[in-house]
């Protein structure tokens, strides 16, 4: 079963540009509407995501983010207001896709309410905005200085490498599988990687969407 | 330095290299074989037929080209029509365009036996390709006749070396496509220069009760040998700046084709005529090399050089719609369309290693068509696709008008709708020609689609029904 979500983000800006960055190297599928044109071409530059240049709060605009099909709507822009109202938009419009908002001000809770996950980039950026669109079964632990993503994942039932030892499973190189499952011990040769386990690999970017194919399926 | 087996990740094509990879896949096999299959069907006018089919798919690389520039996804005009269309529709189009590949596999392989058998023949190993009967096998007491045989050994050995390793990367691409140039601008070269060579092969343009119409026909057939820039767009995410590289990729590729094109073909009639260049069938172009060029030493017969090429070209063909198949079905399999595990890399060879498997058997199967059938099919296959690619633009465009498009096609809605309306003029003349010559292939290709739409509703209920009894994630079924 193909773990890729379709993503609606809201706001190209440097929080839904970092987002859809990680996320698109993931092999998730990318939408971003953007207000405004500089930016959009910086966007269209990256080749990323598809780009609508437009104002989300406007339903029209909304629409052509291709909301139907939306696993997830994000919206990531600088203005809590309208990051509030797309995601509401949303909810009305495409009831079962996930909504997630960027916040920028108070304790948030009191949000929970209307959207399904609220983001602080003040504390958190964009990596977690990636983790909470994903849901729990990737998460990156940690900003190395360059673009190396260590990350934890599930491994998922089905998987082309699920239940293989690690010595028989050929990754891109790039990749290197840091714990054994649960993180008890370091990986050796012989670590099996089973379904339903957690492990923790550092991963190039470049080799991202590999490496999930072969653990998540 | 790492606890596990690993390998290189791919490398970054640049501009050269797209357009190399397009022109490798134009400039391959369809210029060796089926040249001789155009001068049969349009005489002199296979000149034509070439350059007309350059103009009309040339509507349709427009198309591509903002496709791709504003779609950020590999896979080709099956990531584009998933974009923009519903499940059946973008189902169809992944499952024409696989057999499409699948069967321009069996294509070239059909094309690479005859230019094999002449390279052996040229080197006085075995007597001229039209004297080698059947090859006895001893246990099973059945002839296999020697192409069909040679066609089945050069699919089933680029298949394993395509599911077991990580395909050649766009630099081999590149040198590859350089060779096959090179080897065409010499044939050029000798044949101008020939005293062989003679405008008088051209007139009449029109021979006997050929006329101008024929040409259509000849068309439909030979519309594959520009399936080129679908291919390019396989490949997107691993060019440099697609966005501009991409659009000019397409153009180059497509503007440098259609020149060898012409130059080869007025060549070939040239030299031998459009009957001489008929009756060599898928050796065309070799045969004509064979008759005017001197003698080298080492080589020996300058033929020698051509039929290596043809020889080369139409297994690099094979190998790149080996990968382009294996794509789409990798494609449809990501996207819950196919099995999923047609979507999986396997874990120790780092392909896709089932959609490779299920790609390879249809090839193996379509061997034993005549070579004409399995063009014919191809050809079908392309122009339906290239209409709901040419579709997908003008969809696009109305419902999400201000999506952001780094390339504009000129002149909309006109090119597209030219680009839709050619395309199905070629697919009925190639229909009615079918109905006529070769109801095998039309039947085929029904049954192809029927087993498509079978497929299609299987999967859905399978998927359905796993939904029912588990908590799974079967998002991708419904979305």
């Amino acid at each position: 079963m193909t773990q890729d979500k379709s993503v609606l983000i809201v706001g190209g800006g440097r929080v839904g540009f970092q987002t859809a960055e990680l996320l698109a190297d993931r092999g998730h599928k990318i939408t971003i509407i953007e207000r405004d044109p500089a930016t959009c071409e910086a966007l269209t530059d990256e080749w990323m995501a598809t780009v609508i240049q437009g104002d989300a709060t406007n339903p029209e605009i909304l629409a052509q983010g291709g909301l139907e099909k939306a696993d997830v709507v994000a919206g990531l822009t600088g203005q809590s207001g309208v990051n509030l109202a797309v995601c509401m938009m949303a909810t009305r419009l495409s009831p079962d896709a996930r909504t997630v908002a960027r916040i920028d001000h108070g304790d948030g809770a009191g949000y929970k309410q209307f959207v399904d996950a609220i983001v602080y980039p003040e504390r958190a950026g964009a990596r977690v905005a990636a983790n909470e669109i994903v849901g729990s079964d990737v998460q990156t632990l940690a900003d190395v200085t360059g673009t190396l993503d260590i990350m934890e994942v599930l491994v998922e039932e089905g998987a082309p490498a699920a239940g293989k030892r690690l010595a028989d499973v050929r990754f891109p190189a790039g990749t290197l599988v840091i714990s054994d499952d649960d993180g008890e011990r370091v990986a050796q040769p012989d670590t099996e990687l089973r379904p339903g386990r957690r492990y923790v690999v550092a991963v190039e970017p470049d080799v991202v969407d590999e490496v999930m194919n072969l653990l998540r399926g | 330095m790492s606890s596990h087996g690993e390998r290189s990740p791919e490398a970054e094509l640049g501009l050269l290299d797209a357009t190399m990879i397009g022109m490798g896949a134009m400039i391959g096999a369809g210029i060796f074989v089926l040249t001789g299959l155009a001068a049969e069907i349009a005489g002199p006018a296979a000149l034509l037929v070439f350059v007309l089919n350059g103009v009309v798919t040339a509507f349709t690389a427009l198309s591509y080209a903002e496709l791709a520039s504003a779609i950020p996804k590999s896979g080709g005009g099956y990531a584009f029509v998933r974009e923009v269309f519903a499940d059946l529709p973008s189902f169809i189009m992944g499952w024409l365009l696989w057999f499409a590949y699948m069967v321009a596999g069996g294509l070239y392989a059909l094309g690479f036996a005859p230019n094999f058998l002449e390279l052996l023949h040229v080197y006085g190993i075995t007597a001229p390709p039209s004297e080698v009967g059947a090859v006895a096998v001893p246990v099973i007491d059945v002839g296999i006749p020697v192409g069909i045989g040679l066609a089945f050994g050069a699919v089933l050995l680029l298949v394993s070396l395509n599911a077991a390793s990580t395909a050649a990367s766009g630099s081999v691409e590149t040198i590859f496509t350089a060779i096959k140039v090179s080897i065409l601008v010499v044939f050029v070269g000798y044949g101008v220069t020939s005293p062989q060579f003679s405008g008088a092969e051209f007139q009449p343009l029109f021979p006997g009760e050929k006329t101008a119409l024929s040409i259509l026909p000849a068309m439909g057939l030979t519309f594959i040998a520009f399936e080129g820039y679908d291919l390019i767009t396989t490949v997107t995410e691993e060019v440099k700046n697609p966005r501009e590289n991409i659009p000019k990729a397409i153009f180059i590729s497509l503007a440098v084709t259609l020149v060898v094109y012409v130059a080869v073909v007025s060549v070939a009639i040239g030299t031998l005529g459009s009957v001489g260049l008929a009756d060599a069938g898928e050796a065309g172009i070799a045969q004509a090399a064979t008759s005017f060029m001197p003698s080298f030493p080492v080589i020996g017969n300058g033929g020698a050089v051509i039929v290596f090429g043809a020889v080369f070209s139409t297994l690099t063909a094979l190998n790149a719609v080996v990968i382009a198949s294996s794509r789409v079905a990798f494609s449809m399999g990501r996207e819950g369309q196919l099995l999923p595990s047609f979507g999986q890399i396997h874990h120790r060879f780092g392909t896709p290693f089932w959609a490779i498997i299920a790609s390879a058997v249809v090839m193996l199967s379509s061997v034993v068509l005549p070579t004409q059938s399995a063009g014919n099919m191809s050809s079908l296959f392309f122009l339906l696709s290239f209409v709901i690619v040419n579709g997908s633009v003008i969809k696009l465009r109305r419902e999400r008008p201000d999506m952001a498009r780094p390339y504009e096609l000129p002149y909309y809605p006109i090119t597209p709708i030219l680009g839709i309306a050619l395309n199905l003029l070629l697919t009925g003349v190639l229909v009615v020609y079918l109905l006529r010559t070769d109801v095998l292939a039309l039947l085929l290709s029904v049954g192809w689609v029927a087993l498509g739409i079978l497929a299609y509703y299987g999967l859905r209920a399978l998927g359905d029904s796993e939904e029912g009894t588990g908590q799974q994630t079967a998002v991708a079924e419904d979305d």
